[in-house]
């Protein structure tokens, strides 16, 4: 079968179409110039061109700050009743997706996390592909993370092929036929190749603490957090519990904490398990590269290049990953 | 079974042990005692609520009615307010989580442990559990040191199973307090200063370490010294295990997650991680 293809100037009826199926979310340039992730307004378009959006698409699964549980005398601790409704993401980058692949290594596995289920199982994921800019660095360092998508779209002269990745795909393509044609065209690899790599071999080493690059590292960061707030799969989230002013209610949120903030390792009495910034970049790096507990040896970083550009002290993990994993090569 | 919600529990009983120290009792639904149901060395989250959540080691034996207790420190924002908590007080429980002490690797040998300060709390548990199957392993010897006299934990309990031969106790405090009457025999020294003089087979004995941070490299080095090799001494880490169950970030341990990997660890699996042993 010939790929399907889909013009440009019917991707307003393809939008259209697919709001039939959920709410429609995508990048969305905002009046500040900054393009997120939104709802996309219908009668618009979004805006394709963006190569990332300021945060990543994990705040639909993980909210910033959310409740996980509220108490009442009467019923104790209980999950909110949340409702979730389908929602569709429109032009992913394969970065992202893969992020959320990572997210759901971490959040599906052997007890979901309810939250985080229900919302998953609500999403439909249209990817898109694109060209990766000086910041990214997925063509750099391919990832064992897969960039699996219901609907991947590939930028052609004029329009994008348009293929299903799941049953879900399917049946969307199936309800959008009537502005697709088959074209006998070269569809061109786009930037998935870059993920679903093997992974190599974990390395067993432990991270040489004497190196300087850690202690240069820490001494430029200014410890603002941004890096893990931008990040698709940070997913450290601190917990909090808020008693209400009847005294007999509460609730208990979780939101996105930064491994690089003094807090995070602090325990009753002011004792610190990660006292100095260099050893607190030493544990972010184990996480995003090394991984931790059961993705031991599956590195989370999937070259969307949001850390790079927003940093304020211009810092980057990757040329010291990199290197260090030249390392491997000499083991 | 959802471990993401706290199961209901009621304060059955709270008895001071120091000025700062509880031992609180817990009742859960003996028809469902799943929290009750641990191995010693593995932890639970303990809520109040309100307040918060805050991961404690299990301090008892496993019981099959349900109840629990608990040796908890009243230091944190959660634990301070439990220090006035009265029986009949609703909290939530979930747990158990993690890995406990390898008692089945004990079986047959002599196993010596080690607790400094609150570190008496888990290791009370596993000593209650090995009691309980005295048959499992050979001699039994406690070292334990704490600040000063009245900072001694359990001591009683202690004192009456060396009475009665079934353990081997060895007490040190860091200073003497103004406590008069400290226990019999009770050196003034620091808590690696009693293995100096410590007789063990190094070909049979399994070693169990709980205490402060700060301890742990002299212990190991110490036991060492002893000819215990690494895979035979097991340690309890502390971390800050917010979720329990391995997704918040918070309580790595190089690659490990302290809080389903550990807390209890063996010497060998920890060779090499940075910030394991402070």
């Amino acid at each position: 079968m010939a790929p399907q293809y889909i013009a440009s100037h019917n991707l307003a009826a393809l939008l259209d179409r697919l709001r039939r199926y959920g709410e429609l979310h995508g990048p969305v340039r905002g009046d500040d110039e900054v393009v997120r992730f939104a709802a996309i307004a219908p009668g618009t378009l979004p805006d394709l061109s963006a190569l990332r959006t300021l945060l990543p698409p994990k705040k639909y699964l993980l909210h910033p700050q959310e409740t996980i549980l509220n108490y009442t005398a009467a019923a104790g601790y209980q999950m909110p009743a949340e409702e979730v409704r389908p929602l569709i993401l429109f032009g992913v980058h394969p970065c992202d997706l893969a992020g959320i692949n990572y997210l759901d290594r971490v959040f599906l596995g052997d007890a979901p996390d309810p939250l985080y289920a229900a919302r998953r199982s609500a999403l439909t994921l249209i990817g898109i592909s694109c060209t990766p800019d000086e910041f990214c660095s997925c063509h750099i360092s391919p990832s064992p993370l897969n960039a699996l998508t219901d609907l991947s779209l590939q930028s052609l002269a004029d329009g994008y092929a348009i293929s299903s990745g799941s049953p879900r795909g399917d049946e969307l393509l199936e309800g959008v036929k009537e502005i697709l044609e088959e074209r006998d065209i070269a569809v061109p690899e786009d930037t998935r190749r870059f993920f679903g790599q093997v992974a190599a071999e974990p390395l067993r080493q432990e991270l040489d603490a004497t190196l300087p690059d850690w202690q240069t590292l820490a001494d430029a960061c200014l410890g603002c957090g941004a890096c893990s707030i931008c990040c698709p799969t940070c997913y450290c989230f601190d917990v909090l519990e808020f008693g209400g002013l009847d005294g007999r209610s509460a609730v208990r949120l979780r939101q996105w904490d930064n491994c690089l903030l003094k807090c995070h390792a602090e325990v009753a009495g002011g004792m610190s398990f990660q006292k100095n910034r260099a050893e607190r970049f030493r544990y972010r790096y184990r996480h995003k590269f090394r991984g931790f507990g059961p993705l031991q040896g599956i590195p989370s970083c999937v070259g969307c290049g949001r850390c790079r550009v927003v940093c304020p002290a211009g810092l980057d993990l990757r040329p010291l990953a990199e290197r260090l994993d030249e390392g491997r090569h000499e083991q | 079974m959802n471990n993401n919600v706290p199961f209901p529990a009621v304060v059955s009983a709270i008895r001071p042990l120091t000025v700062e120290t509880s031992l609180i009792t817990l009742d859960t639904d003996p028809h469902h005692p799943v929290a009750a149901s641990f191995l010693p060395g593995q932890f639970l989250e303990l809520s109040l609520p309100g307040v918060g959540e805050f991961p404690v080691s299990y301090c008892g034996f496993p019981s099959v009615d349900g109840s629990i207790e608990l040796c908890i420190r009243h230091v944190g924002h959660v634990t301070t307010p439990l220090q006035t908590a009265a029986p009949g007080d609703g909290v939530g429980v979930r747990g158990p989580f993690g890995h406990g002490f390898p008692l089945s690797a004990y079986s047959g040998l002599d196993l010596l442990l080690i607790a400094g300060g609150l570190g008496m709390a888990p290791l009370r548990s596993l000593l209650l559990a090995l009691l309980k199957q005295r048959g499992l392993c050979g001699r039994l010897t406690l070292l334990y040191g704490a600040r000063e006299t009245g900072a001694l934990l359990f001591l009683d309990e202690l004192l009456e199973m060396q009475k009665r031969g079934v353990i081997e106790l060895q007490l040190t405090v860091d200073r003497p307090g103004y406590c008069l009457n400290g226990p019999p025999d009770c050196r003034v020294a620091m808590l690696p200063d009693l293995m100096d003089q410590l007789d063990v087979d190094p070909g049979r004995t399994c070693a169990a370490i709980c205490g402060p941070p700060v301890v742990y490299p002299l212990l190991v080095s110490g036991l060492r010294l002893l000819g215990l090799t690494d895979n035979r001494i097991h340690l309890s880490l502390e971390r800050r295990m917010k979720c329990g169950v391995g997704r918040c970030g918070h309580c790595a341990v190089g690659t490990r997650l302290c809080c389903a990997d550990g807390p209890v660890f063996s010497l060998a699996e920890l060779a090499g991680t940075e910030g394991a042993i402070v």
